[in-house]
């Protein structure tokens, strides 16, 4: 019983790796730049929860889409600023640039915040679901659900509509795309505010639950470097099967190893990962 | 016997781009590539370079199987190739670049340098030995992507349309490069659009069409067959190419 | 040509001469910090400056030098330099992990995996108790012998740093000309030109990140040796890593003197930012240092070196 325990709760989690996870593989796959900010964009959308709570008294049906708006403006704003003049130059420049910028989001926070954890009230999403044993959160049932949906959204939203396939052929070939009439800087800035969007909305849904630091975003960025590997970089149903993997295996190895351990294997599974297929599990070889 | 390629097959996706290709080359050729757009000339080229692996075929170089090979392993056996559109290393000088090349066979810095001035005197790219590559132009480039691959002093030189974009004048110096290049005992293979260059260098051309070669033979020979001419103009044009 | 000559005399002298002038304790600490910084950036610079591999995690060879030392002397109970060596072998093995798989891939798996790498390692020390856990490990509280090189003053370990940094500068120097040198910048350049050229890109990769994790390890013991004292954070935190990035990339990425000029800039800030803001418990220190590095990388990625070659050029169009 407790295994299944363990797997529901590690799936529902990892439907929130998996949202976080698809903004980064999306931003990578279409212009080959990968964003070490990431983590920091989910922390900094923790916090937007936090005040939007606290200061508005406003709930989840808010302040899930608050989140997800500032930091679609965010992502766009970051990329005119910066991805546009570097994502072309040379490695050390693409790399630092956003490295260096989740540096400054992180300990910018620190410094207004400094390190005390804080959480979004328990009564906000409280309760228990119990089913045939099984305790379901209603906070993480409800953060598990919202991030799936999505998730299959964007997937949709990319391969059905006539936005996606104008995005998906900026990302195949950026000069074929201008000779077909598609600006790529408007589709660029658009994949880096849906990119940050979905990081806004994971950052949202695991506020319900979790606890909220400045430094929150360290580990989650790594998780999304894993999971996005393991799905194959650029492939969205790839991030869908590689975060709920992780989920899994996650909350098996806290509950098995113990929790100050399940770092250690995820981060460890990467490296494993980057040994025997780099390519990601479900790449093409 | 130099190089010899049989039934090369490139697939991308379902897409066969080379559908068992061969060609076989002697020691001081010059070999033309023609070919319409798409025909997959490119793409067996960089299989014969070492920059694609064929999916199904065999390619044996100097007596050595190279079907597998890396692209670094195919510059030691003294196979070299040039790009379409040039990838110098910009940041790095004129000089620099070509001793990347020349270290190939001169690990000592000293050998490399000398090696290195010899071929761009020789490519005529010496007045600009210390500038940074970045600052060539694209003749310039070409130019220099030919003298690396020089440095690296391979029995075989694939041209990749190095001649592609160049007006007349600027054709002719690089045809006299070609030759002179061939003339050190190079033996050649070059991916051409333009008709008369192949005409004026090539001993023998290889004309590709959808994935296979449709003919090939003496140049003049070549392009007055019926089944090149319907390769690049269609069916309803019988006239010889310009 | 002459001039500059005498000038490299002078600060040759300068750098070797001014402690027996001015014998502040204080003044000498921060000395010799920056001349361990500024080798950490050097070696960093090798792989991440010249290759173009931007390493993001190098504090796993800092820390894994630290600990080597320190290990040695808590476990052992060896004179601590005696455990330099074995941290800079622990280091070379890391380097190896890491490398082998990432860089046959594109640059971004590298920078990724040296992340994961580092902080697997703050964990995993974290939870060690032979290794100290999260507490750390000291080195010897009073000197048994000269061997543990244990000094009151921090005069000693500067000129000690000093020899490290004359050495590494060479060892770079003989690199920048000769063949793994070219090798490197024509990865940096693009690896698809540097393989056609017969270029053994994932080995040449591996020996300048090994030659790289050497030195670090070896930065991160020295530092063990003067400091007595190691923990998870100060030796894999993420500060370690990032200062190694910032000060080369400001002093100059891929230049021999970049990462000296970097550090004579950020060591003494540093130490002015943590009196002015009370320490890095703030977190003000890497907002700054942040900065620095998205500025950096958005208009100067050739860092000061980039910026004197420019007004250079500009001053000789003016004069001729």
């Amino acid at each position: 019983m407790i295994l299944v325990q363990l797997v529901t709760d590690g799936l529902l989690v990892g439907a929130v790796y998996a949202l976080l996870s698809s903004g980064l593989t999306l931003i990578w796959g279409m212009m080959n730049v990968v964003n070490f900010a990431h983590g920091d964009f989910v922390m900094l959308a923790m916090y937007v929860a936090f005040i939007a709570v606290t200061t508005l008294a406003i709930g989840p049906a808010l302040f899930v889409p608050l989140a997800a708006l500032v930091l679609f403006g965010v992502g766009v704003v970051v990329y005119y600023a910066l991805i546009r003049n570097v994502m072309r130059g040379p490695m050390l420049a693409q790399i630092l640039s956003t490295f260096g910028l989740g540096l400054v989001l992180r300990y910018a926070m620190f410094w207004v915040f400094s390190a005390n954890f804080v959480s979004l009230p328990d009564t906000l999403v409280g309760g228990v679901l119990s089913v045939d044993g099984l305790r379901l959160q209603y906070s993480r049932l409800l953060a598990g659900v919202v991030a799936l949906l999505l998730t299959a959204a964007l997937h949709l939203m990319l391969t059905r509509t006539a936005l996606g396939s104008r995005l998906l052929a900026v990302a195949e070939d950026r000069t074929a795309a201008m000779l077909v009439g598609i600006r790529p800087d408007p589709m660029q800035a658009l994949a880096w505010g849906i990119g940050a969007a979905c990081a806004g909305v994971a950052g949202a849904l695991i506020a319900l639950f979790f606890y909220i630091s400045p430094l929150v975003g360290d580990s989650l960025v790594l998780i999304a470097f894993v999971t996005v590997c393991l799905g194959g970089f650029g492939s969205v149903p790839g991030a869908l099967f590689a975060g709920l993997a992780i989920g899994v295996i996650e909350s098996l190895s806290s509950w098995f190893i113990g929790a100050a351990w399940k770092d250690v294997v995820v981060y460890g599974l990467f490296l494993l990962a980057l040994w025997v297929r780099p390519q990601g599990l479900l790449g093409k070889s | 016997m130099l190089l010899e390629a049989q039934g090369i097959v490139k697939l991308f996706g379902g897409f066969r781009a080379v559908d068992g290709a061969d060609l076989s080359l002697n020691r001081g050729e010059i070999v033309g590539l023609i070919g319409p757009n798409g025909a997959g000339k490119s793409t067996f080229f960089n299989c014969l370079a070492g920059d694609l692996r064929p999916n199904a075929g065999r390619i044996v170089f100097d007596g050595h199987d190279l079907t597998l090979a890396t692209p670094e392993a195919h510059a030691r056996r003294g196979l070299a190739r040039t790009w379409q559109v040039p990838v110098v290393f910009a940041e790095m000088a004129v000089r620099d670049n070509v001793m990347v090349g020349a270290f190939l066979r001169h690990p000592q810095a000293r050998a490399a340098r000398r090696k290195a001035d010899e071929v761009l005197e020789f490519t005529g790219l010496a007045a600009q030995a210390d500038a940074p590559a970045g600052s060539l132009g694209t003749l310039g480039r070409k130019r220099l992507e030919i003298a690396r691959a020089l440095a690296t002093e391979p029995s075989l030189l694939l041209l990749d349309e190095a001649l592609a974009g160049l007006n007349a004048t600027e054709t002719q110096v690089a045809i006299d490069l070609v030759r002179g290049i061939h003339a050190r005992g190079v033996t050649l293979i070059i991916v051409e659009h333009v008709m008369s260059v192949i005409l004026s260098l090539a001993q023998r051309a290889v004309v590709f069409n959808q994935g296979h070669v449709i003919a090939a033979g003496a140049p003049q020979a070549v392009i007055e067959d019926e089944a090149v001419i319907e390769a690049y103009l269609g069916k309803r044009f019988r006239r010889p190419v310009p | 040509m002459k001039k500059r000559h005498l000038l490299f005399v002078v600060l040759g002298i300068l750098v070797l001469a001014w402690p027996l002038v001015l014998h502040g304790v204080f003044i000498q600490h921060v000395a010799a910090l920056l001349v361990l910084a500024a080798i950490s950036a050097s070696a960093w610079n090798i792989v991440g400056g010249y290759g173009g591999q931007v390493s993001i995690g190098h504090a796993m060879f800092f820390g894994a030098g630290a600990y080597g030392a320190l290990a040695a002397y808590t476990d052992f109970g060896w004179p601590p330099v005696a455990g330099v060596p074995l941290g800079i072998i622990a280091a070379l093995l890391i380097a190896v992990l890491v490398g082998l798989p990432t860089f046959r891939l594109q640059g971004h798996y590298f920078s990724m995996a040296t992340i994961a790498a580092v902080e697997l390692l703050r964990i995993l020390l974290s939870n060690v108790s032979v290794l100290g856990a999260s507490v750390g490990l000291m080195g010897p509280a009073r000197p048994r012998g000269l061997a543990d090189l244990s000094f009151r003053s921090p005069v000693p370990y500067y000129y000690l740093f000093l020899a490290v940094l004359a050495l590494l500068l060479v060892v770079t120097a003989w690199m920048e000309r000769s063949r793994l040198g070219f090798y490197l910048r024509a990865i940096r350049g693009g690896e698809r030109g540097a393989r056609s050229l017969g270029v053994p890109v994932v080995r040449t990769k591996l020996i300048a990140l090994m030659i790289s994790a050497g030195f670090t390890a070896l930065a991160g013991g020295l530092y063990a040796l003067m400091v007595g004292f190691i923990d998870p954070e100060s030796g894999f935190g993420l500060l370690i890593s990032v200062k190694m990035v910032i000060i080369a990339a400001l002093g100059g990425a891929g230049t021999l003197w970049g990462p000296l000029v970097g550090a004579a800039i950020l060591i003494p800030l540093e130490e002015s930012t943590n009196a002015l803001f009370g320490g890095s418990g703030t977190g003000a220190t890497y907002v700054v240092y942040g900065a620095i590095i998205v500025l950096i990388s958005r208009f100067l990625p050739g860092g000061i070196a980039e910026l004197v070659q420019l007004l250079s050029v500009k001053a000789r169009r003016r004069a001729a």
